[in-house]
């Protein structure tokens, strides 16, 4: 699996590069110097990488001094569950354009406290509560941040 | 401080547009207290910051994601109080040993700045990078991928308008990306999207299986930490007052190359295999890094009037507002003034560290709170943070997009750090390229400053080949 992604990291680089150092051409050369000096060795580099993985001998997985992702769980579950992770991240930014932070917020805890934590109603509740009134009493009572109301709401009037 | 304390929790404002928006308050106050006022709440942003870095892997500011490598690592293995003690301790003695370049360095100092020109500020870039890239893999393939993910921050560095001939680079006809791209979004993209995920994978909390009780304790082995490894800490935060020194390098910079500093340290290639899996070394070296960047950056700042960074362009204007002119005065007329400076730094880090203490047991309980009561809370943090960058939409795209770009990496075994620093140096590094080459043509390359930093950079990057040729030599002299 590292090596797939690594390979479609080292081909998104290369299109990226490659996509970088011919656009540059166009530019003047006070824009274009820094460009082409990094673009075309970082397409090198990409390409390198890429025809070690397509090409080289097949070894052990060599870990970066990085955050590992954790192999407790069988492949099948572990995947199953980044879709549902990823989809809950990207429903709550849905969700904030849709209606905005100061409603987002609390419909996001309450749905994934009940939905994915399976918890009961008053503790649902309660929590909720909580994390909302912490949401406006710091963020908008205390330092007035500017959120908008939400793109269906501004649409309803 | 509170406020400090609460930015760095909860990563909310840019602290730059905090330190702007307290200016018009140091109006009535003595120099001595308007310093206080600021400085005391510049100073220890980045030990608050630490806390979320640590506890949930979310960086509550630019100047504390590479303690996340190390210190959340240990956090997941339930040592999340002797690492959150080894931050705290770390970046007291940095704020102290920064304090102490403040009011020693100032005469030595100026002539070695002085001495750096563009060519030799651009090839002191280089040298960071090949510094973080060299070290945060194994292996020649380890190092490619270091240099692929520098080169992509460099890369990345570039979108937005240029600010030479003000073409629009890599904007997608897009006008929020003609600024370029925010390091906040682009942080917490990289590096809370993995966690968060990481975190619903495993289903548990953020410490797994270890017993409640026991995550607590260790704080006092934290802090003992530091003095096991003081010559480390001393050195990190030496690194750390240099880059504060350094005009245009920054915090971000500065516990980058101490965390590479700290790799380095490694004897063998096995003992650098733990760096990432959560070596308390890990945390030491950013964390006392993170705060003795900031004696080292009032010195230019006060001394020549110089500021290195955007915080202390504000904190320049801060002087002017107060009728002061930074420079040789303040070394003579205005000396207690500059000792002041000193002292504040030292106070209100002794403070934070203190009230933090205090706190730590509360704060690395929350690592034993069920996964499922932490997610949405993080991620109303993490979107939140994100939005605040700049009020917009895009932010939180651009952290969507981060994140799953972070999540691939960490898939994919590549290191992170070379491409945030790629992301920090690019800007800088560009701009004193395109003064080298516009004022000296090719000739930039042959000044001995960039000639010995050039050799550094070689040097660096040879340096882990050297160690697994001595290790493979000394195993087979055993044998």
């Amino acid at each position: 699996m590292h090596n797939r992604a690594s390979l479609g990291l080292a081909i998104a680089i290369m299109v990226l590069a490659g996509w970088g150092t011919l656009s540059a051409l166009a530019w003047p050369w006070k824009a274009k110097l820094f460009p082409l000096v990094i673009g075309i060795p970082l397409f090198c580099l990409a390409a390198a990488e890429a025809l070690w993985i397509v090409f080289g001998r097949r070894g052990t997985r060599q870990a970066a001094a990085d955050f590992q992702l954790s192999t407790d769980q069988a492949p099948e579950v572990a995947r199953r569950r980044t879709a549902i992770a990823a989809a809950w991240t990207v429903g709550f930014f849905v969700l904030i354009v849709l209606l905005g932070f100061q409603i987002a917020v609390p419909v996001l805890v309450f749905a994934y406290l009940k939905l994915q934590g399976k918890e009961g109603w008053i503790f649902t509740t309660v929590f909720t509560a909580a994390v909302w009134a912490f949401f406006y009493g710091l963020f908008d009572l205390l330092l007035h941040l500017p959120f908008p109301p939400g793109v269906l709401l501004e649409w309803l009037g | 401080m509170l406020d400090a304390l609460l930015q760095g929790l909860f990563l909310v404002l840019q602290w730059t547009t905090t330190l702007a928006l307290m200016l018009p308050f140091i109006y009535n106050m003595q120099p001595v207290e308007a310093f206080a006022f600021l400085l005391g709440m510049h100073s220890v942003v980045a030990t608050t910051g630490d806390v979320t870095s640590i506890l949930f892997g979310v960086p509550g500011e630019a100047t504390t994601a590479a303690i996340i490598l190390d210190g959340h690592a240990m956090a997941k293995k339930g040592e999340a109080g002797r690492a959150l003690g080894a931050a705290l301790a770390s970046s007291l003695v940095g704020a102290l040993i920064g304090a102490a370049a403040l009011a020693l360095a100032i005469p030595i100092v100026r002539p070695l700045v002085l001495t750096f020109g563009s060519p030799e500020l651009f090839m002191l870039a280089i040298v960071g990078l090949a510094f973080i890239a060299s070290l945060s893999a194994q292996g020649a393939r380890g190092m490619l991928r270091g240099f692929l993910a520098g080169g992509l921050g460099l890369f990345l560095a570039m979108v937005g308008q240029d600010p030479q001939a003000g073409v629009a680079r890599f904007t997608l006809d897009t006008l929020y990306l003609w600024q370029g791209l925010d390091l906040v979004p682009v942080l917490v993209g990289l590096f809370a999207i993995p966690e968060i995920i990481d975190l619903v994978v495993r289903g548990t909390s953020i410490a797994g299986n270890v017993p409640a009780g026991r995550i607590s304790h260790g704080a006092l082995e934290g802090v003992k930490d530091v003095f096991r490894h003081w010559q480390l800490t001393i050195r990190c935060a030496l690194i750390g007052t240099f880059v504060g020194i350094t005009p245009g390098l920054g915090g971000a910079v500065a516990q980058w190359m101490a965390y590479g500093h700290a790799t380095q340290s490694a004897r063998t290639p096995e003992e650098r295999q733990r760096f990432g899996t959560g070596d308390v070394r890990g945390v030491l070296g950013p964390g006392a890094a993170c705060n003795s960047k900031e004696g080292g950056a009032l010195i230019p700042t006060v001394a020549f009037g110089v500021p290195g960074s955007t915080s202390m362009a504000i904190l320049l204007g801060g002087f002017f507002l107060l009728g002061l002119v930074p420079g040789p005065d303040m070394l003579t007329k205005h000396l207690p003034l500059t000792f002041s400076l000193v002292w504040t730094i030292v106070l209100a880090n002794i403070i934070t560290v203190g009230a933090c203490f205090l706190l730590l047991n509360r704060l690395t309980a929350l690592t034993a709170v069920p996964g499922h009561l932490l997610v949405p809370v993080i991620l109303v943090l993490v979107f939140i943070g994100s939005y605040t960058s700049n009020s917009s939409y895009a932010d939180i795209v651009v952290t969507l997009v981060f994140g799953a770009v972070g999540y691939f990496m960490v898939l994919a075994g590549w290191p992170r750090a070379p491409l945030v620093l790629g992301l920090v140096l690019g800007k800088i590094a560009e701009n004193y390229l395109y003064i080298s080459v516009a004022r000296y043509e090719a000739a930039w390359l042959m000044r001995p400053v960039v000639l010995v930093l050039l050799a550094i950079a070689i040097g660096v990057i040879l340096y882990p080949a050297f160690q697994a040729w001595r290790a493979r030599a000394r195993k087979e002299a055993h044998a």
